[in-house]
C-alpha cells in the first residue's frame, strides 16, 4: 500500500529528516555469496565477499582461495576459477531450462551448499513508459509487457541499466500470485525520480524459482524504501537458500532483455 | 456459599458451555434455541441467596440526571449517610437502586463536576426517587458528602481510569482536535503508538488487545487519517472508561483492556447547536427533546477539510487529490411510561484518500446500536441490545491498463442480555450472556481483462462468540469489598469453507472443505475475574486482583504505522486463542476531602499464544495467511504511580510508569525473550490546567517517555549491486527518548444566557524538540561510497486555533 504512505509523508507537513550519528553494533565479517546462472552462453560467475561495518566504507573484501563446483541433474559439473580476487567463473557448463543446480562452496573448514531449479523462460515482449505518483511527483516508470504463462507459478526479477550503469536503488520483483495467466504490464517502481526522457535504458528479465523470489522479496522489505512511514517492524535478514549461515543467493534463472529510450507516448 | 453453589452448577456439569453450544448452531436460530427455561432455572437458583439476603429491607431506586440537559448521569456515586460504607454507583444508564431496613434517611448524591444533593428518605417501603444534579461544583460544604467521592478508594474494581470530556477539552491536542485517546495516552499504564498518533499499548498489549466499544458496538479501526485522529468526536461522548487489565465479567474478547466510551443522549428539555471551528476540522452537533423530558435526539458530525487546501493548488496532479474524513454519531431515547427505556445510537464515519484517478481508498466504521432498559422491579435492572458493527475499506487503482478494485471488511451482528439484581447495600450481582455472529471478508479483488490481476474472491470467514457471565460485588465487612465473577466464551468457527493444514514450511498438506452451518472448531475458555479492595483508613486502602482475559480476534498488521488495510482473522484450525492472565495489586489513597488522589499499582502479565509473522510474510490477500504467522508467548510487568489533583482553581496530574514488555518466539533470537517493539521504561505524563480568572484557562502537558525497542543493522554487504544491511538480534536498540511540550489557552466569550463562546488556541511541541518518529537506514546518495542513518521527525511547533460556540 505504498500510495498510503505517501500521503502519510505528506501529512507531515512539518516533518523533517536529518541524518544522525548512530553507535552501531560490529556483528564482525560474514560471508557473502552470490552465484548465478542462466540460460545465456557462460562463463557465470561466482562472486564472495565479506561484510563490514556499518561505518565503514562501502567496499567489501573480496575472498579468494575457495574451491566452487557447480553441478546439474544431467550430470555435467565444472569447477570455476577464480578469475579476479573473489570472483569465480565457470568454464564449460551450459545453463539450461529447467535443470537443477548444485552450487558447493569449500572455504577453508566451511562447506556452503546450495540448490536452483531455473525455471521456463517468458518472453518479454516489450518496454514501454507511464507517468505515476501523486503530489507532484511525476515519476517516469518503466513498464515491461509479457504474458505470464498460465497454471504455474512463476516469478521474475528485474534490473534496469540506464545509461549502462545498473540502478542499484531498488528491487523489482514479480510473482503471479495473484496474476496466474495475465499479460503483465506492471510499472517498475522507482522510489526517486530516476528515469527521465531521451535516457538510454535496458531492462534485463530473470525468470527466478521461488526461493530466490522469497530471497529478493524478504530484501526489499527489509530494506525499506525509505521514507519516515516506509520502514519494517522489524527487519531481518532474507533467508538465503545457501547452507551454514552465508549470506547471499544462488539463482539459476532465464535472461531476457530490452532496450529503448525512455519516452511517454 | 454463594461461590460453592455457582461452581457447582459450573463444573460438573460445564452449564455455562453447555448453554453456549446450545445457543450456536445454526446461526439464523441463535435466539430461539437458548432453553431459556434451564436458565432461569439457573439464575434463580444462584440468586436464591443473595435474594433471600435482601429480606426484611427496602429499596430506595431510581434515576439520576443533569438538572439542565436530563442526561443521565453514569458512575454518580449514592449513599445513605447513615450508613456511608454502603455507597452505590450509578450505572451505565443513571439507574441507581440501593437498600436498607426501614427508617429515616439521608440519601447523598455527588459526582464529579456537579454541585452535590441530599434528599430526606422515610424508609417504609420499596421508593422510587429520581434525581437530578446541577453543572458546576460548588465548593463542598460537608466533608461527609465528599466521603462519597472515594470511590476509587473502596470499589475493588482497579486498573481503571475515567475520563470526562469537562477534563479533556482544556488541553493542548495536536491541530488542536480535542481527543479522548490521546488524551488517554498521558494515563499510567498507556502508550502512544507513535507521535500524533491515536493508536494506544495498554501494560505492554499490542493495538489489536484493546476492545474498543461505541455504545456497546465494536469499534474495528478506531482511528482516521492513518492513525492521527481518532473516530470519537469529543462532542458527541458522555463518559470514558478504561479498564487496563482487570476487566470486569461483562466484557470479554480483549486481551489487554477494554475502553467504553458512551454517547451523550440528547437534551431533552430544550434545543441546543454547539460546535466548533478549527483549522483543520469544523463540527456541528444539535440536541434537543422529541418529547420534552420523555425522549431526545442528538447529531454530531465532523468534518475535515485539508484537501480544500490541495484545491487550491495549481498543480493539476496535486488539486485533484483527495484526503478528508468526516463521521456522524445520532442517537435518539425514548422513555416509555416508568419501567421502559429504549435507545437508539449510531456512528458512521468514512476516511477518503485518493490520487486524481489513478489510486484511492475508503474506508471507515459503522455501528448500530438498539437497546431496551427495563426495570423489573426496585431490585432488578435489564437491558437488552441488539448492536451492529462494520469496519471496510475499499481500494480502486486506475492505472495505464490496470483497473482494480479491493475491498474487505468485518461485520459483527451481536445480541447481548445484562441483567443487575441489587440484593441489598452490600451485595450486587451482575450476569447476562451475548453472542455475536462474525463474518470476515478478508479480501475480494476485481479486475478488468486488461489488468494484470487477476479477480480474487477470498473466503469469507464465519464465526459465533458466545458468552455468559457473572460477577458478584460483595461487601464482607466495612472495610472488605470483593468482585468476584466468571466469564464463559466459546467461539465456534462455523462453514461454509476450506480450511487448511499446514506444514513447517507453510505449504498447505491438506484441505478440509465445511459446509454451511457445520462447526469447524470450537474454543471454550473459562475466564474468572477476581479483585478484592481493603480499606486501611477512611481515605486509603489496598487492592488485589486477578483476571484472565482472551481473544479470539486477531488484527495481522506488520507495518510500523497504523494501516487501514490491515485485516482480522478470527481464531481457526490453525490460529489458536490468545490467552492473558493478569495479576495486580494496589495502594490507593485520597486526601484533603478527595481533592488529591493518589495510586500505585503494580501488575505481571502472562501472554500465550501470541502472533508474529514470518520474514516476508504476504498478508495482503492471501488465502493462506495462516501460514504466515508464527506462534509464541510474552510477559509484561510495570508499576504504574498517578497522582491527581481534581478541584480547585488548578488541578492536573501527574502520571509514572516503570515497565517491561517481552515476547518470546522459537523462531526469533534463538528462542529467548526479546523486548517487544512497544517496550519503552519509562513513561511521564505531567498535565495542569490553570484558572487564571472568569477569562482564561491555562493548560501544558510534558510527555517524556524512553526509546521504543528497535532492530538495526550491526553490518552491511553488498547484493546485487545494492548495498544491504546486516541484522542479527531483533530489538536490541532503543529510540531515542521521546519528549514535548504542549501548552494551550482557552478564552471564554461573554456568557449570555442564549450564546457561549470560547477561542481556544494551542501549540503542540512548544520547543520544538525533533523526535524520531522513524529511523531509517540507506546508502548517502551524495556519497555512494558511505552510508548513512536518517532520522524522521514529525510534529514540531504545530499551532492551532479553533472557535467553538453553543446557543
Amino acid at each position: 500500500m505504498r500510495p498510503i504512505l505517501l500521503v502519510l509523508a505528506s501529512i507531515s507537513l512539518y516533518s523533517c529528516k536529518k541524518e544522525v550519528k548512530l553507535n552501531l553494533d560490529d556483528a564482525g565479517p560474514h560471508i557473502v555469496i552470490q552465484g548465478e546462472i542462466t540460460d545465456a552462453s557462460g562463463p557465470y560467475i561466482v562472486k564472495i565477499n565479506q561484510s563490514v561495518s556499518f561505518g565503514s566504507e562501502n567496499s567489501f573484501p573480496a575472498v579468494s582461495g575457495a574451491s566452487i563446483k557447480i553441478s546439474d541433474n544431467e550430470g555435467h559439473a565444472d569447477s570455476l576459477t577464480e578469475s579476479s580476487p573473489g570472483v569465480y567463473a565457470t568454464q564449460s557448463l551450459q545453463g539450461k531450462p529447467g535443470n537443477t543446480y548444485t552450487m558447493s562452496v569449500q572455504l577453508l573448514d566451511s562447506l556452503y551448499t546450495a540448490t536452483s531449479t531455473m525455471p521456463y523462460p517468458v518472453v518479454l515482449d516489450s518496454i514501454t513508459f507511464r507517468k505515476a505518483g501523486a503530489f507532484g511527483n511525476k515519476n517516469i516508470r518503466a513498464v515491461p509487457n509479457f504474458q505470464d504463462p498460465p497454471g504455474i507459478k512463476n516469478y521474475y526479477l528485474f534490473n534496469e541499466y540506464l545509461n549502462g550503469l545498473l540502478v542499484t536503488k531498488d528491487i523489482f520483483v514479480f510473482d503471479d500470485r495473484l496474476s496466474d495467466g495475465r499479460y503483465f504490464s506492471r510499472d517498475l517502481r522507482n522510489s526517486d525520480e530516476t528515469l527521465h526522457e531521451g535516457d538510454s535504458l535496458e531492462v534485463q528479465m530473470y525468470c527466478i524459482d521461488e526461493p530466490v523470489f522469497n530471497y529478493f522479496n524478504q530484501l526489499d522489505e527489509a530494506g525499506g524504501r525509505g521514507g519516515a512511514f516506509n520502514t519494517a517492524a522489524s527487519p531481518a535478514n532474507p533467508v538465503s537458500n545457501i547452507s551454514n549461515g552465508a549470506l547471499g543467493y544462488f539463482s539459476a534463472h532465464t535472461f531476457r532483455s530490452g532496450k529503448t529510450k525512455v519516452h511517454i507516448e | 456459599m454463594l461461590l460453592a453453589t455457582i461452581f457447582a452448577y459450573l463444573v460438573p456439569d460445564n452449564f455455562f458451555l453447555t448453554e453456549a453450544l446450545a445457543i450456536l448452531v445454526p446461526p439464523n436460530k441463535i435466539f430461539l434455541s437458548m432453553q431459556p427455561k434451564r436458565f432461569v432455572f439457573f439464575l434463580y437458583i444462584w440468586l436464591l441467596p443473595v435474594m433471600a439476603s435482601a429480606q426484611g429491607r427496602h429499596v430506595v431506586s431510581g434515576t439520576i440526571r443533569d438538572r439542565q440537559s436530563g442526561e443521565t448521569l453514569i458512575g454518580a456515586s449514592v449513599m445513605l449517610m447513615e450508613i456511608p460504607y454502603a455507597a452505590v454507583v450509578s450505572n451505565s444508564y443513571g439507574f441507581y437502586s440501593i437498600s436498607a431496613f426501614p427508617g429515616r434517611y439521608t440519601l447523598v448524591v455527588s459526582f464529579s463536576g456537579y454541585t452535590s444533593d441530599s434528599i430526606a428518605v422515610d424508609l417504609a417501603k420499596d421508593t422510587s426517587i429520581s434525581i437530578t444534579l446541577d453543572a458546576g461544583s460548588r465548593q463542598l460544604q460537608e466533608a461527609i458528602v465528599t466521603a462519597g467521592r472515594n470511590n476509587n478508594v473502596t470499589k475493588p474494581l482497579m486498573g481503571v481510569q475515567k475520563l470526562s470530556i469537562s477534563e479533556i477539552k482544556d488541553l493542548p491536542v495536536l491541530f488542536g482536535e480535542k481527543d479522548i485517546l490521546k488524551t488517554l495516552q498521558l494515563l499510567p499504564g498507556v502508550q502512544s503508538a507513535g507521535d500524533g498518533n491515536s493508536g494506544f499499548f495498554v501494560r505492554g498489549g499490542n493495538t489489536d488487545q484493546n476492545l474498543i466499544l461505541l455504545d456497546e458496538a465494536t469499534v474495528y479501526n478506531p482511528s482516521h487519517l492513518l492513525g492521527f485522529f481518532s473516530t470519537f468526536n469529543s462532542d458527541a461522548i458522555k463518559d470514558v472508561t478504561l479498564y487496563k487489565g482487570a476487566t470486569p465479567a461483562e466484557y470479554g474478547g480483549r486481551l489487554s483492556s477494554v475502553l467504553d466510551v458512551k454517547m451523550n443522549d440528547g437534551n431533552n428539555k430544550e434545543f441546543h447547536a454547539s460546535g466548533g471551528i478549527g483549522l483543520i476540522s469544523s463540527r456541528l452537533n444539535i440536541e434537543g427533546p422529541i418529547e420534552k423530558d420523555k425522549s431526545s435526539f442528538i447529531v454530531s458530525a465532523r468534518r475535515t477539510y485539508a484537501d480544500v487546501f490541495l484545491k487550491l493548488s495549481k498543480d493539476t496532479s496535486t488539486n485533484q487529490n483527495s484526503l478528508y474524513f468526516y463521521d456522524i454519531n445520532a442517537k435518539a431515547n425514548i422513555r416509555v411510561g416508568a419501567k421502559d427505556h429504549i435507545y437508539f445510537s449510531g456512528y458512521f464515519g468514512k476516511d477518503n484518500l485518493g490520487f486524481g484517478n489513478t489510486f484511492g481508498i475508503d474506508y471507515g466504521n459503522v455501528t448500530g446500536t438498539l437497546r431496551w432498559n427495563h426495570i423489573f422491579n426496585s431490585r432488578l435492572f435489564s437491558n437488552t441490545s441488539l448492536i451492529y458493527s462494520k469496519y471496510n475499506y475499499d481500494i480502486r487503482i486506475n492505472s495505464g491498463n490496470n483497473n482494480i478494485g479491493i475491498t474487505s471488511y468485518i461485520k459483527d451482528l451481536h445480541f447481548k442480555e445484562d441483567m443487575q439484581y441489587y440484593a441489598n447495600a452490600s451485595n450486587k450481582v451482575n450476569f447476562g450472556i451475548d453472542v455475536i455472529q462474525h463474518t470476515t471478508s478478508p479480501g475480494v479483488i476485481s479486475a478488468s481483462e486488461t489488468s494484470s490481476f487477476n479477480p480474487l474472491h477470498l473466503q469469507d470467514k464465519h464465526a459465533l462468540e458466545s458468552s455468559a457471565y457473572f460477577s458478584h460485588d460483595l461487601s464482607l465487612s466495612r472495610r472488605l469489598n470483593i468482585n468476584y465473577g466468571l466469564r464463559a466464551t466459546a467461539f465456534t468457527i462455523m462453514g461454509p469453507g476450506d480450511f487448511y493444514a499446514y506444514d513447517k514450511a507453510g505449504n498447505a498438506v491438506d484441505t478440509f472443505t465445511y459446509a454451511s452451518g457445520k462447526v469447524v472448531k470450537s474454543y471454550f475458555n473459562l475466564e474468572p475475574r477476581f479483585s478484592a479492595s481493603y480499606k486501611l483508613t477512611a481515605g486509603s486502602s489496598i487492592k488485589v486482583a486477578y483476571t484472565r482475559t482472551t481473544q479470539n480476534l486477531h488484527l495481522l498488521s506488520n507495518s510500523t504505522s497504523a494501516n487501514p488495510t490491515d485485516v482480522w482473522i478470527p481464531s481457526s484450525n490453525n490460529v489458536r486463542p490468545e490467552l492473558a492472565d493478569q495479576v495486580s495489586a494496589g495502594y490507593y489513597r485520597n486526601f484533603h476531602d478527595n481533592q488529591y488522589e493518589l495510586s500505585s499499582e503494580l501488575y505481571y502479565r502472562d501472554l500465550k499464544n501470541q502472533i508474529d509473522y514470518k520474514n516476508g510474510a504476504q498478508l495482503i490477500a492471501n488465502e493462506n495467511v495462516e501460514s504466515q504467522v508464527v506462534f509464541g508467548k510474552g510477559r509484561a510487568y510495570g508499576w504504574e504511580l498517578f497522582f491527581k489533583k481534581k478541584y480547585g482553581k488548578f488541578n492536573g496530574w501527574v502520571s509514572y510508569t516503570l515497565s517491561r514488555t517481552e515476547r518470546q518466539f522459537s523462531e526469533i533470537n534463538n528462542g529467548s525473550y526479546f523486548p517487544a517493539n512497544q517496550d519503552r521504561t519509562h513513561n511521564l505524563s505531567i498535565v495542569g490546567i490553570y484558572k487564571a480568572g472568569k477569562k482564561w484557562t491555562l493548560s501544558a502537558d510534558f510527555t517524556y517517555y524512553s526509546g521504543n525497542a528497535v532492530t538495526w543493522p550491526t553490518g552491511k554487504y553488498e547484493v546485487n549491486g545494492q548495498i544491504a544491511f546486516l541484522y542479527s538480534q531483533r530489538n536490541t536498540y532503543r529510540m531515542p527518548a521521546y519528549h514535548r511540550l504542549d501548552v494551550g489557552a482557552t478564552l471564554q466569550g461573554k456568557k449570555t444566557k442564549k450564546f457561549d463562546s470560547n477561542w481556544n488556541f494551542s501549540i503542540y511541541n512548544l520547543y520544538g524538540r525533533e523526535n524520531p518518529y522513524s529511523i531509517t537506514f540507506e546508502q548517502d546518495p551524495d556519497n555512494p561510497s558511505r552510508t548513512r542513518a536518517l532520522q524522521y521527525a514529525l510534529f514540531r511547533w504545530v499551532p492551532s486555533v479553533t472557535y467553538n460556540f453553543k446557543f
